[in-house]
């Protein structure tokens, strides 16, 4: 053995510095305020070493995953070590810095074990609202990062002394629902300050250079099983392309296109043909990228690796500066999170069923689906309704594709019908499967769902924010495509197919009738 | 509760039943294990009576935890339902909350399909809002038209979830009442599960519908083969129910075998005035965990079962899937433990029945810790050459000893519930190394004193009866019960009457079966527990009160828990979600004094142990039964029963007291 500690006291360790982050992750979802916190579980913690390395994960969701593998190195460029100390929370939402898109905020503690700097606690969650030109910060006509909310460069909001009200008073004087804004922001502290705690114990029993000596040496076995695990999969050359529906504001179809090497235990990911950056909120950061790859190896390839820093030695990712994955920093984002990063993932799929189809579903609902109602809730506050709303799963070679679920990058919950009802003033007329909209095949997609929406309240406004409206999930091996997306607005005796990026205003008694993307099939029927 | 006759508890486990008797007028207490006739628990407990020499005549109360709903449930041998639901939401089961089990696995179906079929989905045309206002009234007709449907489904069973049913119920009954004409069965979403979110709901009132069949036939037969005794069932929430409540709400024991042990851990924490109290119940498969703080077990709500929904009051136990009889893997990714598991069958390899792949139990008997000379329960004989063989070609791949891989394996499994001890103390706002480790179960009271280091717990204590604690909760348990029920009221919008006719409506159903079993005012105890969040917030904070409500000292004791829960507290204004209330008749069995031997502690054997890698210790063995009250003994040492061993490890010393309680603390105390 190459690093000089036993396997059982790094198996001890690392359960320790899991559960560090699983503790974390309890603090957030359980205790903030935004709604796709609460509801949905849009969050995730992590620990990294000094370096900025990923070491735990709490709650693991993909979509977080690479990009936090990045947040605290890029962060270390902007802050040099030497200005942290101990007691520091640094907020900060950039995407160029780590980042995704504007309302996932990272609050970042820096560590001191000993005496020096040892590690991080990350906390990001999803803000229900982070600025800008419209309620809930998805604005579909943006053509800048400036309209899409504040950009928070890091900023120390947190020291040992206490909070540092001006700073914290001035983000907060620019966004909507304060209080609630407040609530996310104390949880995400306590948070990191529950991580700080449980190392220090950690370190009291094991001292520094042990847990060092541990975090090697679990860098090293992961990176070994993922090698492994690519090693399983036959060499060659896949190219893969897949589809964003427009570019924002209604435009054309863009292209995703990755070229995949597989060379031995060696896994390169090039998306240098990718279109150029487009107008609206579609484009991401190579993060996102990044974090689609993470995803797609891991699901074809290495379900059980553990992620961390080692995980991805085995991997080589570019992106071309200018195109929609690395279009620069005055490009807005929002949409790109969760609908270009899925476009990623689907595009690495098609390349990876010339070479394994039998271990991959066909295409399933990869979009989030996304309806934002804002405005004031029932009980008078400011308050957005984010819902995000599953579709059906592509088909398997043995299996249908399930119905109503979250598929690849994402996985958050619906809201409650009667939750709904009961917060905002919205009625839910409707929720039930969308019956045959699962694609044909040996094995169908699963279903997607119709869910009704009446409204209820004056001075509503809605945001839709979904893919897979034009482009249908695809089929595999023959299989039949899943029916697309739709979102249907009748006011008025009238009716109205939404775009998939809009804003608009709503009336009392408009009702947005949403159906769900089926599956595609696997296999001819 | 009557005085005469014997106070008879049973517990049916997967392999063998348990039984502990008490005789108050004498204090005389029996205790019996017997292998469990599997599918036929009545049979199993006849045998268990039989075994303790008891007859049903001779029996006053006989209270038993029963995997009856559990394993219908697991093993998805549960009944066929009809559902009746608000039009338009008929497909509740299928869309649930659209979460997925696995993340990465793609092979994996993403969660179980629905368990009610399209064909036995019926829409009811109806409709009442958030606040219980009738939006659409369900008519006569459309009423009838679904008990018909639903009766020439020839299904046994029908659930009816309609939306906010919790808020007004009325719709649900007037369907109740056409049904009980028509089916033998029917579950009310409001009865079972009076609480918001639909899925949840319906999910949890179908599930009981799915089981009431199964369980209403058991306890009919049960009633009827041992007539003469009182019976009573221990439900999920650590307390026991009258057959006809279990039948009507059988979901209500889901959790009855585990939590029939927690239930004797409460007791014995208040007997013992531990104020904090971690149980630790390790067996073959898994290991449970539970936190019971001033002698009360925490409860929660909203639990899962086999990837089902069970919203019902429950100990909050954190199941992991690491026991005695967990795999030891290694590969590329490290070493793990479980949750594969050799099962009871060939189980171990060190019991000699053909196992070869190593366990959490090979490594212990490679340590020294189990007695090659004894047999386990008088039947399993002991390999030692086994267990090394199966550990042997892991210790050659690590490149260390096979005694430094047994310790290793040790630690491993320790560091696995650690974690679940972490679990249930943080989650609570607990600082789980204040809590005093209550050991028991077949492996238990072996991993207590390591555990207890890994963790930071400085007192362990093997109860008496460590071995068949669940059948001796069954005779400690109060008669209990427990409902929780929505409330979604503001700190700033408090409408007090509302309120007052919410608890004292909950308080009379709660009441009802306690009166009926005779039982006036004066033996009843009510707890009551708000669940109180900022406005916002999806999670509510378990806040108890005292009737009747001060909202301003509710206020300042949520502000409180969620500073020690989360870490921090903000002066917002916060809502009520629901009301929890507890009904309970309090047992009062007491265990007398163990008739123990005087005298020194005589070792039955010395044998070399290993404690650490670099030399073994010589360590004396004692029998648990022939130990004086009030002894000491200096780690290293060991403490054996029929069926299980302690482990006193150097440094630590082992006492006994009068009761049969043997406490286990670091240092000479």
């Amino acid at each position: 053995m190459k690093n000089a500690i036993d396997p059982f006291t790094v198996e001890v360790i690392r359960h320790a510095l899991t559960a560090a982050a699983e503790e974390m992750s309890f603090v957030v979802m359980r205790s903030a305020r935004s709604p796709l916190l609460r509801e949905a579980g849009d969050l995730s913690s992590a620990i990294t070493d000094h370096k900025g390395d990923l070491i735990a994960q709490g709650r693991d969701i993909p979509i977080h995953l690479g990009v936090m593998s990045f947040t605290v190195k890029k962060f270390l460029e902007r802050v040099p070590a030497e200005r942290l100390k101990a007691g520091d929370v640094w907020f900060l939402n950039l995407p160029e810095v780590g980042g995704n898109h504007l309302p996932d905020v990272k609050a970042i503690r820096p560590i001191f074990l000993e005496g020096r700097l040892f590690a991080f606690a990350v906390s990001l969650a999803h803000w229900g609202d982070i600025g800008g030109a419209w309620a809930g910060s998805y604005f579909a006509a943006a053509t800048e990062t400036w309209q899409e909310g504040v950009r928070i460069p890091p900023l120390r909001l947190c020291t040992a002394e206490g909070i540092d009200e001006e700073k914290c008073s001035f983000l907060l004087a620019n966004l909507r629902g304060p209080a609630e804004r407040e609530g996310d922001l104390l949880a995400q502290i306590a948070a990191t300050r529950a991580a700080d705690g449980r190392l220090q114990r950690l370190c009291e029993e094991h001292g520094a250079a042990t847990i060092r000596a541990a975090l090697d040496r679990l860098d090293d076995l992961s990176e070994a099983q993922m090698r492994e695990a690519i090693a399983g999969l036959p060499d060659g050359t896949y190219d893969g392309e897949d589809f964003l529906d427009d570019d924002g504001p209604g435009g054309k179809p863009a292209a995703i296109r990755v070229r995949i090497e597989i060379k031995g235990e060696h896994a390169s990911f090039d998306f240098s043909a990718t279109d150029d950056a487009v107008a609206g909120p579609l484009n991401t950061t190579p993060f996102v990228a990044m974090a689609a790859v993470y995803y797609a190896i891991k699901a074809v390839a290495g379900p059980e690796i553990q992620p961390n820093g080692g995980c991805y030695r085995a991997l080589d990712v570019r992106t071309r500066p200018g195109s929609i994955l690395d279009p620069g920093i005055d490009k807005p984002v929002v949409g790109g999170n969760h609908e270009t990063s899925q476009r990623a993932v689907d595009a690495i799929m098609k390349a990876f069923a010339q070479a394994v189809p039998e271990r991959l579903t066909a295409g399933g609902s990869t979009t989030a689906g996304l309806l934002i109602f804002g405005g004031t809730r029932r009980d008078g506050a400011t308050g957005t309704f984010y819902e995000t709303h599953g579709g059906g799963e592509g088909a398997r070679a043995d299996r249908d594709g399930t119905p109503v679920v979250r598929v690849h990058l994402t996985n958050t919950m619906n809201t409650p019908a009667e939750i709904v009802e009961a917060e905002y003033r919205i009625h839910v007329e409707e929720q039930r499967l969308r019956r045959g909209s699962g694609g044909a095949g040996k094995h169908r997609g699963g279903e997607g769902m119709i869910r009704t929406y009446t409204v209820l309240g004056e001075g509503l406004t809605l945001t839709t924010m979904f893919e897979r409206r034009v482009v249908p999930p695809y089929g595999l091996q023959g299989g039949k495509s899943g029916a697309p997306f739709r979102v249907t607005l009748h006011r008025n005796g009238e009716s109205r197919e939404l775009l998939g990026k809009e804003n608009l205003a709503l009336v009392v008694g408009d009702r947005v009738v949403m159906e769900t993307s089926g599956g595609g099939g696997y296999g001819e029927a | 509760m009557p005085d005469s006759g014997w106070q008879v508890g049973i517990d049916i486990g997967g392999t063998f039943t348990d039984l502990v008797a008490l005789k108050p007028t004498t204090g005389e207490l029996r205790s019996i294990k017997v292998p469990t006739q599997r599918n036929d628990p009545v049979a199993s407990i006849k045998a268990a009576l039989a075994a303790a020499g008891l007859t049903a005549v001779e029996v006053g109360d006989l209270v038993h935890g029963t995997t009856l709903v559990t394993n219908a449930i697991v093993e998805d041998r549960v009944e066929p339902v009809v559902l009746i639901a608000t039009q338009g939401f008929e497909d509740v089961l299928d869309i649930g909350r659209a979460g997925r089990q696995h993340l990465y696995r793609l092979d994996l179906p993403p969660r179980r399909a629905a368990q009610v079929p399209p064909e036995r989905r019926i829409g009811l045309a109806e409709r009442v809002d958030y606040a219980g206002k009738v939006m659409q009234t369900a008519d006569a007709t459309a009423i009838a038209d679904a008990v018909g449907r639903a009766a020439a489904s020839g299904v046994e069973s029908v659930a009816v979830s309609l939306m906010h049913s919790y808020a007004n119920p009325a719709h649900e009954r007037a369907i109740g009442s056409a049904l009980k004409a028509a089916v033998p069965f029917v579950s009310l979403s409001h009865e079972v599960n009076p609480e918001t979110r639909e899925f949840e709901r319906t999910a949890t009132t179908v599930l009981n519908a799915s089981v009431m069949p199964i369980a209403a036939r058991y306890l009919d037969r049960l009633q009827r083969e041992i007539q003469g005794a009182s019976l009573h069932v221990m439900h999920s929430a650590g307390g026991m129910a009258s057959p006809e409540a279990a039948a009507h709400r059988p979901l209500a024991m889901a959790l009855s075998g585990p939590a029939a042990g927690v239930s004797a851990a409460q007791h014995i924490a208040a007997s013992l005035g531990l104020g904090k109290v971690l149980s630790f119940d390790m067996g073959g498969t898994t290991t449970d965990v539970c936190l019971v703080v001033n002698g009360a077990a925490e409860i929660s709500t909203d639990s899962k079962l086999a990837g089902r929904p069970v919203r019902q009051p429950m100990v909050a136990i954190e199941s992991i899937g690491a026991g005695g009889g967990s795999l030891v893997n290694l590969s590329t990714g490290g070493l793990s433990i479980g949750p594969e598991s050799a099962g009871a069958e060939p189980g171990p390899a060190a019991y000699g029945r053909g196992g070869t792949r190593p366990t959490v139990t090979d490594a212990n008997a490679v340590l020294g810790y189990l007695d090659p000379k004894r047999r386990l329960g008088g039947a399993i004989a002991l390999d030692v050459g086994a267990a090394e063989a199966a550990l042997a070609p892991l210790a050659k791949r690590l490149g260390v000893g096979i005694v430094e891989l047994a310790l290793g394996v040790q630690r491993v499994a320790n560091a696995t519930m650690v974690r679940a001890l972490a679990r249930v103390t943080v989650e609570r706002g607990v600082d789980g190394r204040q809590c005093t480790l209550l050991a028991f179960g077949g492996a238990g009271p072996m991993h207590a004193a390591h555990l207890a280091r890994e963790f930071g717990i400085a007192e362990i204590v093997v109860p008496r009866f460590s071995s068949a604690f669940s059948a001796l909760g069954c005779i400690v348990a109060d008669m209990s019960y427990t409902q929780q029920q929505a409330v979604r009221m503001l700190s700033t919008h408090w409408d007090a009457a509302r309120f007052a006719s919410l608890h004292d409506g909950m308080l009379g159903t709660l009441m009802e079966p306690l009166q009926r079993h005779g039982h006036g005012p004066d033996d009843i105890t009510v707890e009551r527990t708000a669940l109180v969040r900022y406005v916002g917030q999806s999670y509510a904070v378990e806040v108890p009160f005292a009737a009747p409500l001060d909202l301003e000292v509710l206020g300042r004791d949520f502000r409180k828990r969620h500073r020690e829960i989360y870490g921090y507290a903000t002066e917002e204004h916060w809502e009520m979600q629901s009301l929890r209330l507890r009904a309970l008749v309090a047992r009062r069995t007491k265990l007398g004094p163990l008739h123990a031997s005087d005298g020194e502690p005589k070792p039955t054997s010395v044998r070399l142990c290993w404690f650490e890698p670099s030399a073994p210790h010589q360590t004396p063995r004692f029998d648990r039964d022939r130990l004086p009250s009030g002894t000491r003994i200096a780690g290293p040492a060991i403490v054996e029963d029929a069926w299980s061993t302690i482990v006193v490890p150097p440094g630590y010393t082992l006492s006994s007291d009068a009761m049969g309680h043997l406490w286990i603390r670091e240092g000479k105390k």
